[in-house]
């Protein structure tokens, strides 16, 4: 039951929520729930809109090639309501991200959980966290 | 906007505490054990958590004295112990089909209206007068439904609707909506549980204190259901927060990415 573990981990983690993430699509639709996905990088792009805000991260792999992976996030309706704002997350801010895999395509996945160096937390979890 | 929630976030952030840690994904609690997917709620009405805890407190009541329904509203849930619908059997098959493909063909994912009786995930805003009690959803999708209360018989619809033709009347405390007029492209949860354009809903509404607000939904569409299939519901009153926008089609990149049970 790793995935079950990995699962609860990212819910304790989620002590700054007070609005629930909610989807408008079913998370095992796009997501695998049994691929999860751990990247380092620096971000390039923060979309806040709906109805997912995305971030855009390159990751550079151990040969050096870079990927631009693009993670979905919370819906900024709820993101705002939980106190962050566009400028939380910026372009050039390194990061870390876990979440899952999409199930189409390489470099896609739904961003549960999003780290600076030093630990803080940055945006919601995902709507994984609250399926409809 | 007001930033009314900036005040309220050491509270909200203890709430959100719990409910982070009351929330872990169903779907992953019906994980099996040789980590072989099981097929999430096959066929059944999706189960849901019952909405925050409304304050505390009285009835408001309009100028008219009927009960007024104002205020933003956590959204609806439904309260467990409803019987499932007794479906025709097209319908039991198509909504097993959308469940078991992890409702990839979900209209709501291609940011539609939901209809009626679909339950926004997001608050709502009531607004009520004495002739017209108006929904306004922050989504899905931002929009809006109208329920008049100044007309007894229902418009002509040549063109079915996402949110059908509503009218509405009181039975002492409890106003009770009516309404046809629907076009048959919506589904009534993210189960896909079906219908036809011979939909026929009627919803009660009862503000038991401030807090609170009881919705009996009753669903009747002999096309689908061999009876009527009736839901209870409760919306708390929300008063940390007012809607905001929320424009889903600005940027869906999901419809092109919702693959489904990719392993069947």
């Amino acid at each position: 039951m790793e995935h079950r573990r990995v699962v609860l981990a990212a819910s304790l983690g989620l002590i700054f929520s007070s609005v629930p993430l909610a989807a408008h699509h079913s998370f095992e639709a796009e997501y695998d729930f049994n691929r999860t996905v751990k990247v380092s990088g620096i971000v390039t792009k923060v979309e806040w809109m709906n109805p997912h805000a995305r971030v855009y991260v390159d990751v550079t792999d151990e040969k050096g090639k870079v990927t631009n992976w693009n993670f979905e996030l919370g819906p900024i309706n709820i993101l705002l309501k939980n106190g962050w704002r566009k400028n939380s997350l910026k372009a050039g801010d390194q990061v870390t991200v876990e979440g899952f895999l999409s199930k189409v395509g390489e470099g896609l996945g739904n961003a549960r959980k999003i780290t600076f160096p030093d630990g803080r937390r940055v945006l919601g979890g995902s709507s994984a966290d609250n399926p409809q | 906007m007001k930033l009314r929630f900036w005040t309220l976030l050491p509270a909200a952030s203890a709430i959100g505490c719990f409910l982070a840690l009351s929330w872990v994904p169903i779907s992953a609690q019906d994980g099996s054990k040789d980590g072989k997917k099981k097929v999430p709620y096959p066929g059944a009405v999706r189960p849901t958590k019952a909405p925050p805890p409304g304050p505390p407190g009285p009835v408001p009541h309009m100028a008219d004295g009927k009960p007024d329904f104002s205020g933003i509203w956590n959204a609806q849930r439904q309260l467990p112990g409803d019987p499932e619908p007794d479906m025709l059997p097209w319908a039991a098959a198509l909504t097993k089909q959308r469940t078991e493909n992890y409702s990839a063909d979900d209209p709501e994912a291609r940011c539609v209206p939901g209809g009626v009786p679909r339950a926004t995930p997001y608050h709502v805003q009531m607004v009520s007068t004495p002739t017209l009690l108006l929904f306004l959803y922050e989504g899905n999708i931002h929009t809006f439904r109208q329920v008049f209360l100044d007309r007894k018989e229902h418009l002509k619809i040549t063109e079915p609707l996402w949110y059908g033709d509503s009218i509405g009347h009181w039975e002492g405390d409890t106003l009770v909506v009516d309404s046809v007029g629907f076009n048959d492209k919506f589904w009534f949860d993210m189960a896909g549980h079906p219908h036809t354009t011979q939909l026929h809903i009627i919803e009660r509404y009862h503000r038991r204190d401030l807090g609170n607000l009881d919705v009996e939904v009753t669903i009747l569409d002999p096309g689908t259901y061999s009876k009527p299939w009736v839901q209870h519901r409760l919306a708390t009153l929300e008063t940390g927060f007012d809607i905001v926008e929320y424009v889903c089609n600005e940027n869906n990149q999901d419809p092109g990415r919702l693959a489904g049970n990719t392993d069947r």
